[in-house]
């Protein structure tokens, strides 16, 4: 025992004469004490400083258990219609989440392999981003009051109704539902830029796009008081071909202009072509997870479980669209390579999802069979556009999102019946129907959607070509030739996502020696 | 008759194979290879420890070559491989003693000759267009 004790006192003795142990053991002293005075400080006075952080809401929890046993203890038929409606909304928020998972899967799988961690790190910081993002300021922006082109109340949350609006839905229920679409958003932008864009650039980009872009040009088309909203023929977006996946994919054109195309990367008219995939079955499964996601996000946008018509019609034409677009990608690819191919019909279904989102809720089957159609053949020009223009795509983002949400957004003036109107909390309005020019209704609606997808996409990709090569001023937009060639995942993250594909010889490594082979 | 066996960079496999068709040796085999030369070993991280790779991956080309097409196939190498940084990898030319061709049981020389060269060549030009 003593001859123990000697030793370790020896040891300290010996360790304690050199200058790097005494520099470490002094500064992790400051660092628990300045964490101890800390913590002590939050024990001691939480009570006084949490009301001055979180303002006025500290109020609430004290007024309402004494209102509650007040309350009349029979159903109250509203609540009834707004609890079925919260939770509905909250079932669609927890599905149009899920589409993350969809989106790094499609992404990493249509990627290279050197490239995967990068993919999922980004995907899971953007989503964070958002949350923080969307609560802080993005919500107010988009979905509050304020001037036609910005809302300027409600930030962080607070001084709101307990329900959004008219929709009878918890405001922090539709705050998450709103979120998911944020995301959904940040991630597209993401997909044009995979393979060569830094880390601390998309970190950067990322706060523009979910912070600003996004909820700011948003509002002009979701915002209560928003221009065209209040247009005489409103433009109408029922969940999000424009707001959500247009300027997303107008976003992710301008990064990958910015940005110019992975090194390596030869196109059509050089004589090369895409860079394969490195594993199909991810991408399928992604894009398959994205579909089942999209349940939510179309028929979720009624806000509304009572509309029981509604949401079965949008549901089924979500469907329908998503079939038909496969389909003719499908063939569209074997007329003109001969082969059955699985990234071009994936492309495909998923464009005619984007198209199908704005006018779900207005259009027939036949409509939506047709909008299926045209958003199979778009995705398909699309990309080769971008290939004869030289701008490198690797997953796809720009022609599924962007033309696709053109396509869908023009469609409602061509394809709307002329029998539905609007949702309500119990129900629907058909005292104002939506008809198209093929249903004899003129091109009022054309116009109006034309007029909405032509401003929000001008506007987004100028504010975006800004947002990015402001970014590239700093110098964090590209990653270095040799760590685009080394690969993201080891360049800036330092670990590849599959170690075990190569013979690397891994070992750990014992900090302190590093350390002090690093200090002699 | 020599064996020529060379270790390169994978970023630069689809060049040096561009090289090689163009200068007519369209036989070769590839290998995905892990070794060590005169480069640092590249620490990662992996949930906030850090780890030492101690190999880097390469890719390794072998192409038995009649005399004649030996100094081609080494130049067509070095161009297309050297980026000029450590790591670039190294060619090895040894003798070759028989080659034999297995589906027509020629040898040496005879079964060194592709067959097929101008053929292989017009086929990779024209599914690249």
């Amino acid at each position: 025992m003593t001859s123990m004790l000697q030793t370790v006192s020896r040891k300290i003795r010996t360790n304690w004469q050199d200058p790097l142990v005494r520099r470490h053991v002094g500064l992790l002293f400051l660092g628990k004490t300045i964490g101890l005075v800390l913590v002590l400080v939050l024990i001691t006075q939480w009570q006084r400083l949490l009301p001055a952080m979180l303002g006025a809401q500290a109020a609430t929890p004290a007024a309402t258990p004494a209102a509650a046993p007040a309350a009349a203890p029979a159903l109250d038929p509203l609540a009834a219609i707004n609890a079925i409606n919260t939770v509905w909304v909250l079932v669609a928020a927890f599905l149009v989440f899920c589409m993350q998972v969809g989106f790094v899967l499609l992404e990493a799988g249509f990627a290279r392999s050197r490239e995967s961690v990068n993919i999922l790190v980004e995907g899971i910081a953007d989503t964070c981003i958002c949350g923080v993002t969307f609560w802080l300021w993005g919500f107010a922006f988009m979905f509050e009051p304020g001037t036609p082109w910005i809302g300027t109340t409600g930030f962080a949350l607070q001084g709101l109704a307990p329900t959004y609006g008219t929709t009878g839905v918890a405001l922090l229920a539709f705050w998450v539902f709103q979120f998911a679409f944020a995301d959904t958003c940040s991630t597209i932008t993401s997909g044009a830029m995979i393979g060569r864009c830094g880390f601390v650039g998309d970190l950067l980009y990322s706060v523009g796009v979910t912070g600003f872009i996004y909820p700011i040009i948003g509002h002009w088309a979701w915002g209560p008081d928003g221009w065209l909203v209040t247009m005489t023929i409103p433009f109408r977006d029922f969940a999000g071909s424009t707001v959500v996946h247009t300027i997303g994919g107008a976003i992710s054109l301008a990064g990958a202009i910015a940005l110019g195309p992975r090194l390596g990367r030869i196109f059509k008219r050089d004589g090369g072509g895409p860079m394969p995939a490195h594993d199909l079955i991810i991408g399928a499964a992604g894009g398959l997870i994205l579909w089942f996601g999209w349940y939510g996000f179309n028929p979720g946008s009624t806000l509304s479980a009572l509309d029981t018509a509604g949401i079965g019609r949008v549901s089924f034409n979500t469907t329908l669209a998503a079939c038909s677009a496969g389909l003719t990608s499908l063939f569209y690819s074997y007329v003109r390579t001969k082969k059955w191919d699985l990234a071009l019909t994936t492309n495909g279904f998923l464009a005619g999802l984007v198209a199908i989102t704005c006018p779900c809720y207005w259009v027939d089957p036949i409509g939506a069979f047709f909008i299926g159609i045209g958003g199979g053949l778009v995705v398909v020009w699309g990309i080769d556009a971008l290939e004869y223009l030289r701008i490198d795509d690797p997953i796809g983002a720009v022609p599924v999102h962007m033309v696709g949400g053109i396509w869908g957004t023009l469609s409602l003036g061509l394809f709307a019946a002329g029998k539905y109107g609007a949702s309500t909390p119990t129900g629907q309005d058909i005292s104002t129907v939506v008809t198209g020019l093929f249903y004899g209704g003129g091109i009022g609606v054309l116009k109006a959607q034309f007029i909405g997808s032509a401003t929000i996409l001008l506007a987004t990709f100028v504010s975006a070509m800004a947002l990015m090569y402001a970014v590239k001023a700093t110098g964090t937009l590209r990653v270095s030739a040799e760590g685009e060639l080394e690969g993201l995942d080891v360049h800036e993250h330092g670990s590849s996502a599959y170690p075990e594909y190569m013979i690397s010889g891994s070992e750990s490594v014992i900090l302190a020696v590093s350390a002090k082979e690093e200090a002699a | 008759m020599k064996l020529i066996s060379c270790i390169i960079r994978p970023d630069r496999l689809a060049s040096v194979k561009e090289a090689l068709f163009r200068a007519g040796i369209t036989g070769l085999t590839i290998t995905r290879a892990s070794g060590h030369g005169g480069e640092r070993d590249t620490v990662t991280v992996r949930r906030g420890s850090k780890l030492l790779m101690q190999f880097h991956e390469k890719i390794k080309i072998e192409m038995a070559c009649s005399e004649p097409f030996v100094a081609a196939t080494v130049n067509a190498i070095i161009t297309a491989a050297r980026t000029g940084a450590v790591g670039d990898g190294k060619i090895f030319v040894q003798p070759l003693e028989q080659v034999i061709r297995i589906r027509t049981g020629e040898r040496d020389n005879a079964a060194l000759t592709p067959v097929t060269v101008a053929e292989v060549q017009k086929h990779s030009l024209e599914a690249q267009r």
